[in-house]
Formats: structure tokens, sequence, C-alpha cells
């Protein structure tokens, strides 16, 4: 018999109107890195929340260390040593880094606290996973990658010999994330079991040793990573396999679109000039900070421009803020759902109809319910999103979901140029899926499509022509045919010799 | 039958219905209670007296309500219903047509709204900072007019003014209860079935979301202290006509008054959630507590205390309906 630290059977969790979680079973080895794989909306996060406390079971056996918690709660699994490492990072950004791995169990001397105490140990667990880091920064002045490795430190200060990794890897650059996996394997070494859930599945030949996979709230299988492929853990996400990652079509490169001229606007928006045509998707790629969603924000108007003129179907067009943009035929899908993209406390029809209300509304402003929900069927049934009803909250939705809200709501309306920005980031494959044939949808319809991504294998996959950024500039442009991974990654590391 | 149930179902699909429901219940409740402890509580005439106390306050909170909801708070509306009740007063005391007095009262009013809102909205001021700001300044012009004194009566050409306002009724039905309704069905027109509407909920939710959707923020949110200051103008007028006079600490308070009915109502001081029917409910509690528990010989201290208790109890009470528990927060 096999011994596990962590065990799980037979867990089954109903929300009001899903069963999120059927009869689900899992387990976890000490020193072990597990990846725990599904689609979006496939109960990993549910069970993961089970297994630190945050949700209640309804049924089924939680088993730590081979012995049986009945009530499992926050409290109870830090002290069993299970700590999660969230997607959105749960930090006190204006407090500093000691500060925060001691949040909540500050060391104190007759009351006062022992600020120095504090910055030593926590300089010596960061100093332990050799992370440089002063503890005494604060800690919203850091990169998301830092904060990451911040809240590592927490969880290990406190002991934690259960590590859930939640995405971890979905904000950080590639060096970043070598640097995350460089300290799994020493928490691993050190005895720490690590359940390691990702998108990314071509990060997981450097660290997976086991994985499981859900697929619609239940277990489909476990399998040694030594004697699996990609293809086959894909095939068991999706329930059946996907022909094609990358569906591309080819179409007729028509006339110009549009045509950016020395647009500035910042540090990170430098000089650029872009064209875009009919019947082609431009892929802009770059590594993490080139600027460009600022270019595309430049562009949409959320942020100002220092100088540069914006023609569409060669007339200047003037955008100073996104309304302007719309007005003209130009909608960004933003890359942040949560902060920028979504109503979340608002419904799937709201958020759909809110950038469409000037089509909505009739001549005094008030709102056709009608054209509403047939904008929102149509929307619904075009991107497959899966809703118990048009008018759920969009919070309550699964990453894809939302993700599909969000393009959703621009493509209800006619315009010459979409933008995207990271539209497939922290989705599953089948959503990227169909992502891209909707994106191709808009290339054969003859709207031209901008399209940021930091995922190599997309862009080269999807884009017909690929700008490349560095450091808020256009160091270079390649078209898909002569575009290698290598090249692409040369021309995003070509900074400014200072 | 089957066409109530649908009905009945459709009603519920509204965002914010459950907890207006709610509080539904606990309102007949207190009426039952206030109408057993006291018999003329139902009368004719106190019922009368009951919703023309319950009008000022449903005519603020329906101003705070649409600043709640977009995220933002006003705790100017108090001090505008002071300014409004003294300006428009000290204008007619001076000879002023009480028609054109109220004109002005109303520019002033809405200059605070304006002030507020670009503070707010293209200032990037907090929104707390902001109006309490402008509310010691209101309360400061309140003062100033008429010299630091209350004003002496507006005397008798402002009888119809006052009549209007306050004393004369139409159809049987004080003016002034008239007037809320109007100003209520209006402005949950807006809210619920408006773009403008739409864009305050939006604002409230998510505003980075909203201004990405090519929702103009300053404007949306100029408007909602626009409205907030148009209905503190409006009760500030009602004041004065009550009283037939200005004074100078009119509306003390108001602000929070406005901010326990909209929030007894479900309306989050978060933002992006709650209904105006909300607002008559929780304003409509607040009435009733006021007036049933005068009834019933309790004095101010006491009222006072209850009706905290009853805005705290009646947000518990929606966090425990909705979520089944006392739920702890996650850290």
């Amino acid at each position: 018999m096999e011994k596990f630290i962590v065990e799980l059977k037979h867990i089954t969790k109903e929300f009001p109107g899903v069963k999120a979680l059927d009869d689900v079973q899992f387990n976890l080895r000490q020193g072990e890195v597990l990846a725990f794989l599904g689609e979006n909306g496939a109960g990993k996060s549910t069970l993961m929340k089970i297994l630190s406390g945050v949700y209640a079971k309804d049924s089924g056996s939680i088993k730590i260390a081979g012995k049986e918690v009945e009530h499992m709660s926050p409290t109870k699994a830090q002290e069993l040593g299970i700590a999660i490492i969230h997607q959105e990072l749960n930090m006190c950004s204006h407090l500093t880094v000691a500060e925060n791995i001691f949040l909540g169990r500050e060391m104190t001397k007759s009351g006062v606290l022992s600020t120095r105490e504090m910055n030593r140990m926590a300089a010596e667990v960061l100093q332990r996973l050799k992370i440089n880091i002063n503890p005494e920064t604060i800690v919203g002045s850091l990169p998301v990658s830092k904060q990451q490795m911040v809240e590592i430190a927490k969880a290990l200060s406190v002991n934690a010999r259960i590590l859930i990794m939640d995405e971890p890897t979905s904000a950080l650059t590639s060096a970043e994330i070598e640097e995350l996996f460089r300290i799994i394997h020493q928490l691993k070494r050190e005895g720490c079991a690590i359940v390691y859930i990702s998108h990314r599945l071509e990060e997981l030949q450097f660290i997976a040793d086991r994985v499981i996979i859900l697929r619609d709230g239940q277990y489909v299988t476990a399998l040694e990573y030594s004697s699996t492929n990609l293809d086959e853990i894909v095939a068991y996400m999706v329930g059946r396999e996907i022909t094609e990652k990358f569906p591309q079509i080819e179409c007729e490169k028509g006339k110009k679109i549009l045509e950016i001229k020395n647009l500035n606007a910042g540090r990170m928006v430098r000089d650029i000039n872009l064209e875009l045509y009919e019947g082609e998707i431009v892929g802009i790629a770059g590594l993490m900070g080139a600027g460009r969603t600022e270019t595309t924000r430049a562009i949409f108007g959320v942020d100002s421009k220092e100088s540069g003129d914006i023609i569409l179907d060669g007339k200047k067009v003037f955008i100073k803020k996104p309304e302007d943009a719309i007005k003209a035929g130009i909608v960004l899908a933003p890359e942040d759902r949560k902060k920028d993209g979504l109503c979340t406390k608002l419904s799937v029809a709201d958020n759909i109809a809110l950038p469409n209300l000037d089509i909505l509304c009739n001549k005094t402003g008030v709102v056709n319910m009608k054209k509403q929900d047939k904008m929102t069927a149509e929307a619904v049934s075009n991107l497959k999103i899966k809703l118990a009803g048009d008018y759920v909250d969009a919070g309550s939705l699964s990453g894809g979901n939302q993700q599909k809200v969000v393009v959703g709501k621009w493509l209800a309306r006619n315009s010459r140029v979409v933008i995207f920005d990271e539209p497939t980031r922290g989705i599953d494959v089948a959503a990227k899926v169909e992502i891209y044939h909707l994106m191709n949808e808009l290339k054969k319809n003859g709207i031209g499509v901008l399209f940021v991504s930091s995922e190599m294998p997309e862009v080269m996959g999807i884009s017909d022509r690929i700008i490349i950024m560095c450091d808020g500039r256009i160091t270079g442009e390649l078209d898909k045919k002569e575009a290698t991974q290598d090249q692409i990654l040369k021309l995003a590391t070509q900074f400014e010799k200072k | 039958m089957e066409a109530n149930k649908k009905g009945i179902k459709k009603l519920l699909a509204v965002r914010g219905m459950g907890q207006v429901l709610t509080v539904t219940v606990g309102l007949i409740i207190l009426c039952i209670v206030f109408g057993i402890l006291n018999s003329t509580f139902f009368s004719g005439r106190n019922v009368g007296n009951l919703l023309r106390q319950i009008a000022p306050i449903l005519l603020i909170g329906i101003g705070q309500s649409y600043v709640l909801i977009t995220g933002n708070i006003d705790l100017s509306i108090g001090s505008v219903v002071g300014m409004s009740c003294m300006i428009s007063a000290t204008l007619m005391t001076k000879g002023v047509d009480p028609w054109m007095a109220a004109l002005i009262t109303l520019a002033a009013c809405l200059a605070v709204g304006f002030i507020n809102g670009h503070l707010v909205a293209t200032c990037q001021l907090p929104p707390f900072i902001a109006t309490l700001g402008t509310m010691t300044i209101a309360r400061g012009i309140a003062q100033i007019v008429n010299g630091n004194y209350n004003t002496d009566s507006i005397g008798e050409s402002a009888k119809g003014f006052r009549d209007f306002f306050y004393y004369g009724k139409t159809a049987g039905i004080y003016n002034t209860i008239l007037i809320a309704i109007a100003i209520w069905l209006i402005f949950n027109f807006i809210l619920s079935k408006t773009r403008t509407g739409r864009h305050i909920y939006a604002i409230g939710s998510n505003v980075e979301a909203a201004k990405l959707s090519g929702v103009s923020v300053v404007g949306t949110t100029v408007k909602v202290y626009l409205v907030s200051a148009f209905n503190a103008f409006l009760v500030g007028i009602i004041t004065c006509a009550t009283a037939g006079m200005g004074t100078m600490d009119a509306g003390n308070a108001y602000e929070m008054y406005a901010v326990a009915a909209s929030v007894i109502g479900g309306v989050s001081t978060l933002g992006g959630q709650g209904i105006l029917l909300g607002t008559v409910v929780g304003a409509s509690i607040w009435g009733v507590l006021q007036n049933g528990l005068q009834f019933a010989g309790a004095p101010v201290a006491i009222r006072n205390i209850v009706i905290g208790i009853i805005v705290v109890v009646s947000v518990l009470l929606d966090v425990v309906v909705r979520t089944g528990k006392f739920k702890k927060k996650s850290r």
C-alpha cells in the first residue's frame, strides 16, 4: 500500500444549480510535483478550496498524512501545513516583505513589534530559497514574480508541507519561470509535496512527476508523467482529440485598414509605426514589459498619446478616449479580465450590452430589452459560453467563459479593427481553439485583427504577420513563413545600448 | 395561476429583489407591531403624516443610492438641504418671488453637485474627502446667507409655495408624497431602463472595465452627484415650506439617514448593487420607526438607539440570508 500525504475520496460538492465535483478522488505523495489538470470549470479550484478549508465538502473523506480530517477550515489547513499560492496574489501591497511574511503572527516583545527580529527571520527564509529580496522592501513595489516568491516564502515560514500553486506562471516572463522552477525543485528536495495547476502544458516536462486529470467535475485518470505525452493528456482533458491546436485559414490580403504613424505615449510606447490589412491577423510578440499592452491602450485611447496619427480606412481619426475609438470602429478586449474586462457583479447580459448600448438604446436612451436578449443569445451561442442563464453574475463563470464574455461583448457590433490583448491567458485548450476560430472568423469577414500574446507557439500559429516589440519600440517584423522562435526571441531582446 | 407564477419568477429575477423582499417582510412586521401597540397608528391621519415623514428621507435616499451604486458616497447631502432651505427662505424674505427663489436655489445646489462630481471623477479625490469638504462649505453657505441667523417667516406671499410643497393636497393626497412618488418613478426608470442607468451600475462594479467599454466615467459620475444635489434641493425647499422659514441646521445628518435608507434597502456601499425599490422600503422602515416609536412614547434617545440597531441588523440579516450562515472573512 502506497503512502500518500493527502488522500481525498468520493468528494462531492454542489453549488446551487451545478454539481461542481462528483465523487472525485485525489492523492498526493510526499516530495512530488503533481500536475493537476483539467479545463476551465473542471473543478480543480473547487477541489483545492475544499482541501484548504475554504469550501466545505458535501460528502467524501479527507485524509492528511493518514489521519481523517472531518471539518477542514483555513486555520486547520494551516496547522496541517497546507498552503495555497493563489492565482491572484493575496498580499498587503502597502506593507513590507517581512511584514507580509509574518502577517497574523507578528513577533512581539512585551507588546512591541520585534521588527528587527522579523526582518532577520524573513531574510533567512528568503536566503534559504536563494531569493534575492530585501525583507524591508514594500511588497507593492516588487514585480509580480517576486511577490509570488514572497508568498512562497511566507508559506514555508509557517512550515507548509503541502503547497498548492494555482497558475503560478501566468504572469511571469520566461526567465522568472525558470527561477520559479528552480525553487520548486528545491522545495521538492526538502520534502514538500506540490500541487501544480497550470494551463501551460509545455511547462510540465520541467517539473511534473505525476498528473491527475479532472473533466466536468469528475475524476478522469492519474498518470505517471514519464509514461505519457502531451497529446494523451490533452485528449483526457478535453474528452476528445484536438486535431488542430492552431487552426488557420487562408485569406486574400485586402486593402489597408489601419495605419499607425509615429505613435508616442510615455516611455513604453515610442515611435510605433504599423499597418494592418484586411484578411490578416497581426501578432504582436515580445517579453513581458515590452510595451505591447501600453501600445494597444494608447491606440484605444485609454492612455493619452504624446504624438502620432491613427489612420482608419484612409481617414485620420482622433482618439482621445475609448468612446472615440469605439465610435470610429476600433475595439480592444483587454488583458486582465477581472481588472479591466468584466463587471463581475453584473450579469452576463449586462456585460455584453455595456459597450453596445448605443445600438441597444432608442433615441431617448431607453434600453430595448428585446434587442438586448437577442444580442446576448447570439453571443452566447456563437462563443459556446456555458451558462445557467443570461442573467447570472459574470463573476460566477469559470475563467474561460469569463474570457469569452470579454471577447463576446466586442463582437456584437460591427467594428473595423479588433485588438486582442492576451486573449487566451489562463484558459484551457478547447476554449483557446474557440477563440482562435473566432479570430479567424473576423479575419474572413475583412476585419483587421491585432493580437498581443506572450505565448510564442500561439503567436506563430495564428498570426499572418508578426511584429516584435522590445523596450517600447518595434524591433522587427516577420512574415509568418520566415518566423522562427529564435528569430522572435532575438528581436524581443534587442534592448537599447546604454 | 400559471401566469401568476411566471410573474413571480420574473420579479425574483430582478437583481437585488431578494433583499428587498426580506426587508419588506421586516417592514410589514414593524407596522403590525406598532398597529397592535397603538390602535391609531393605522388611522388615516397618521398614515398621511407618516408618508409625509417618509417622503424627504426617500428623496435624499434616492440621491444617495445613485451615488452609492457608482461606488462613491455623498456626504454633502445634509448641508445642501440646509443650503437650499436657507437660500430660498432668505430670498423670499427679501421679497423675491418664491418660484424665482426656488430656481436660484436650484442653481446653487446643482453647482455643489457639479463640483462634487468633478472633484471625484476628474480630480480623482476620494469621494469621502471631496464631499466632506463640500459638506462643510455648503453648511457654511447656509449660515452666511442670512448673516448667521435663521430667517424670519417667509410670509403670506409664499402661501402658494408652501401649499405646493407641503400643506396642499391633490386628489386627497399630500403634495409632498406625490412629489416623492413622481421623483421616484422618474429616477427608478432612468436607473433600471436607460443607458445612463447601466453606466451607473457598470462604474460601481468595475470602473476600469466600464471605461474600456466606452463609458464616460466623468460624465456619469457628475450626473449621479447632480441627482443627489437635486434631491437634496427638493428636500430643502420642502423643509422651508414646512417651517415657513429658513433654519441654518436644516438637514443636519441627513446624508447619513440617506445612507441608512439605501443600505437597509439593499444598496451596497461598495457599488454596483441595489435597486431603488429597496430605497423605498429602507426609507419606509426609517419613517415607520420614527413615527411608531414616537407614538409609543419613546424619547428621542431611545429612537436613535433603536434605529441604529436596525441599520446594522438589516444589513447583517441580508448577509445571513444570502450566505446561509455567518461567513468567515477569508484571509
